[in-house]
């Protein structure tokens, strides 16, 4: 009887306190709007977006910012596609980079650094080892495949190793030239005679390399440009800098945190180090030689 | 019984586990394989899943380059969710067979991914746009058809499991009813048995009661095994006791009856057989008689005194005197009783060849109380009968033996004369039996009376190698003092 009368002031209680619930709650602060980051493709789409997903959210648990990934390709007009899309920040291949800070004025914060060291790379032009090509002179009337227009080492190394090899005019040059749409694609295209000649980043050629025996077995390089920054994150100018801040510390420091070595690791990278403007002369040297005007550059779309 | 009935508790008890564990193994089976019929809905709902999401990125892809064309992170999304159904795929355990088909069909996702990536970021010239896309196209659609293939196989699989489950639990259900009713039957059964068990000796017991209350002493119980056998073995001894009770008082009230018959018949004939007895020896030496008329009063007399003797000891049979109780030793009173005996019966064989006595006393009898007269003629009497069964001499052989754990004298009296007429060995006790010319036929009667008044038996039985042999069991009675003293 005691047990009853105990259990029916329980209720009585609850009873009371539910009426009490519904006086509003105090009223939350908004959820911090989430940062949109666009991904350029250094290889297959899919694989990028997953190799990033990790990224993005370990930066949103430790900075408190909700972090959305955005797959962003080099067909078109990047710079363009970075406004339509309204992001408010990428990972931006060094000559993306350049050019969406001459456009837009993003600003370069950090970039990562392989497991051997090194946080640069460099283009490479390559052909397959049977396809009888060993000079410049022997691509006249071959198919080039290019990674995209915004890119250093898909785009501008192979212009100005052309150049200096002496041909004028590759339009006319070659075949055809096409642009892939990422590093991966040049390769594969390669491989699978799609295409003669083509032009990639180290970095992906020897991951590739090393995940793929015919690579080392049926391509061969023929040349080598300057290093230059690998893909970094530049957020536009006018985000906060508390949260510019935020991200740079995260990422600088999550090598030293168990959670963040695990990312890094299935990242692929040893750490992210801090990236400025100056890390991208080599890439303003190319535009000189080439004698591209960054604010007026076009994309093949707009040819 | 007690051992029959743990036996049946132990079997209905055995019975009755089997029977459980049976129940829940089976419930357990049939839950294990519902459970595995649910995983493979769920395998089957996956798979629907897989197919709408290669789908829809495969419209995705028909649709690119068009105006109406979803943006490049939407088909990204769409092919990153495709990917993660095929994982959710490998969460659960597949045979090594399936598990190969897996893995060449995330390998044919994997590739058509590669094509659709190379579609959507590929810039270059129609022909080249167009061939790169038909390419992506057809993978989609190979990847489609094996999707498809793996849909069929399990829906086949599913139909074939769901078919194999249901028989299962149909046998199942079949099994527990069959055996819910054998267990059913066996118990009834088993009831039925016990219950029969029990019953019918008690019935038999209970007939066996209402016979004996309606006055047959000599029915007894026969057949019952077990406690009921132990209850019919003490059932009969009840019975034999009370017919023995019954004859007792019957006998005491004849003896009664026999007892006041005969005072008063003693009054009426000893007093006539005195006065004829006076007369008659008047008679004789008054008158002037030959020899043949002196001879013939002499018989007369002498068959009085004879009527005399019978009647004394049918006065003493029928009203025997009551024992004087004292402390005496048995091996006395027979020393006593043989000594008398050689010097005032001569013994009639000793004409011929005599009687070889032969004692064997038991010198840690005891002292008991009894009456040392009546047992001196009780002794007496079957030394006389000896005497006349031995009338060309023999031996009389006289035992006593002390048995303590019965705290009882036993005294055996053998002769190695001509022994008891087997027709009459049941009866020797009896009165008014004899085998004698001029016995009175109350002797061994008598001597049961009394023997029997000191709550003791006697009985007799002819020797095998010859002679009569009669053995007396008295219990040994202590004083009071003796008694306290102890």
């Amino acid at each position: 009887m005691k047990k009853l009368l105990l259990a029916f002031s329980f209720c009585v209680v609850l009873v009371i306190g539910c009426d009490k619930l519904e006086t509003p709650a105090p009223l939350q602060p908004p959820p911090e709007k989430a940062l949109l980051i666009g991904l350029l493709p250094e290889h297959n789409i899919f694989k990028q977006v997953r190799r990033y997903e990790p990224l993005a959210d370990y930066l949103a648990k430790k900075t408190g910012v909700p972090v959305r990934l955005k797959a962003l390709t080099y067909r078109g007009n990047v710079i363009e596609n970075f406004q339509f899309l309204k992001l408010d920040g990428a990972f931006f291949g060094s000559f993306s980079y350049v050019l969406a800070h001459a456009k837009l004025g993003v600003v370069v914060l950090a970039r990562p650094e392989h497991p051997d060291g090194i946080s640069s790379c460099h283009g490479v032009i390559f052909v397959r080892k049977d396809s009888g090509i060993h000079t410049v002179r022997q691509m006249r009337g071959k198919r080039l495949a290019l990674v995209a227009r915004a890119t250093t080492t898909g785009y501008l190394f192979p212009s100005i190793f052309l150049k200096r090899a002496g041909v004028r005019n590759p339009e006319t040059f070659f075949k055809e030239i096409y642009y892939a749409g990422s590093h991966e694609e040049t390769i594969d295209d390669v491989l699978d005679r799609k295409a003669d000649v083509g032009a990639s980043k180290n970095t992906v050629y020897n991951r590739f390399a090393a995940e793929d025996p015919r690579i080392g077995r049926d391509l061969v390089i023929l040349g080598k440009s300057d290093d230059v920054p690998e893909n970094a994150l530049a957020l536009r100018q006018d985000i906060e800098d508390s949260v510019k801040r935020k991200l740079v510390d995260a990422l600088i420091a999550m090598h030293a945190d168990p959670e963040g070595a695990k990312v890094l690791q299935a990242f692929g990278a040893r750490r992210f180090i801090g990236s400025t403007d100056a890390d991208y002369r080599p890439v303003m040297t190319y535009t000189r030689e080439l004698g591209i005007d960054l604010a007026d550059f076009k994309f093949p779309t707009e040819e | 019984m007690k051992k029959k009935i743990l036996i049946g508790l132990g079997i209905g008890s055995l019975l009755f586990m089997l029977l459980g564990a049976y129940i829940i193994v089976t419930v357990e089976r049939a839950t294990l394989r519902l459970d595995q019929l649910v995983k493979l809905h769920q395998v089957e709902i996956l798979r629907g899943h897989l197919l709408l999401q290669i789908k829809r990125v495969q419209t995705d892809l028909a649709w690119s380059g068009t105006r109406y064309a979803n943006g490049v992170d939407t088909i990204v999304s769409h092919g990153i969710q495709m990917g993660k159904v095929i994982d959710r795929c490998f969460r659960c355990h597949h045979s090594p067979q399936v598990m190969e088909g897996l893995v060449d069909l995330k390998s044919q996702t994997e590739k058509y991914e590669d094509f659709l990536s190379h579609v959507l970021t590929l810039d270059a010239n129609r022909a080249r746009r167009e061939a790169e896309k038909d390419e992506a196209i057809q993978r989609g659609q190979d990847l489609i058809a094996t999707v498809n293939g793996i849909i069929a196989l399990t829906s086949r699989h599913l139909e074939s499991s769901t078919q194999a489950v249901f028989r299962q639990i149909a046998i199942t259900k079949t099994m527990l009813f069959l055996l819910i009713a054998m267990g059913l039957l066996i118990l009834m059964t088993l009831g039925f048995f016990f219950i029969r068990a029990l019953t019918s000796p008690m019935n038999i017991l209970l007939t066996a009661t209402r016979r004996l209350k309606g006055g047959a002493l000599d029915h007894r119980v026969e057949g019952l095994k077990d406690e009921f056998g132990e209850l019919a073995t003490s059932f009969n001894e009840m019975a034999g006791s009370l017919k023995e009770q019954m004859q007792k008082m019957r006998r005491t009230e004849q003896m009664v009856v026999v007892g006041e018959l005969a005072a008063g018949l003693g009054h009426e004939v000893m007093n006539p057989l005195a006065g004829i007895k006076a007369a008659m020896n008047l008679l004789s030496e008054e008158l002037a008689l030959n020899k043949e008329d002196r001879d013939l009063f002499s018989q007369i007399v002498e068959q009085v005194v004879r009527l005399e003797a019978l009647m004394k000891a049918f006065l003493n049979f029928a009203k025997p005197p009551k024992p004087h109780w004292e402390r005496v030793s048995i091996n006395g009173v027979l020393a006593t009783t043989i000594d008398f005996y050689l010097v005032s019966h001569r013994p009639s064989s000793q004409v011929f060849g005599g009687i070889d006595i032969r004692k064997s006393m038991d010198d840690g009898i005891p002292r008991t109380m009894a009456d040392p007269i009546q047992l001196q003629q009780v002794f007496l009497n079957l030394f006389l009968n000896a005497d006349d069964a031995m009338p060309n001499g023999g031996a009389l052989a006289v035992r006593t033996l002390y048995d303590a754990s019965a705290d009882s004298i036993r005294i055996d009296i053998k002769d190695t004369g001509t022994g008891i007429d087997p027709e009459i060995l049941g009866r020797i006790f009896s009165p008014f039996l004899t085998t004698k010319p001029k016995g009175t036929g109350l002797g061994l009667a008598i001597c049961k009376q009394i023997i029997e008044q000191h709550d003791g038996s006697i009985r007799a039985e002819n020797d095998p190698a010859g002679g009569a042999l009669f053995y007396i069991v008295l219990p040994v009675k202590r004083g009071e003092e003796e008694v306290r003293a102890a």
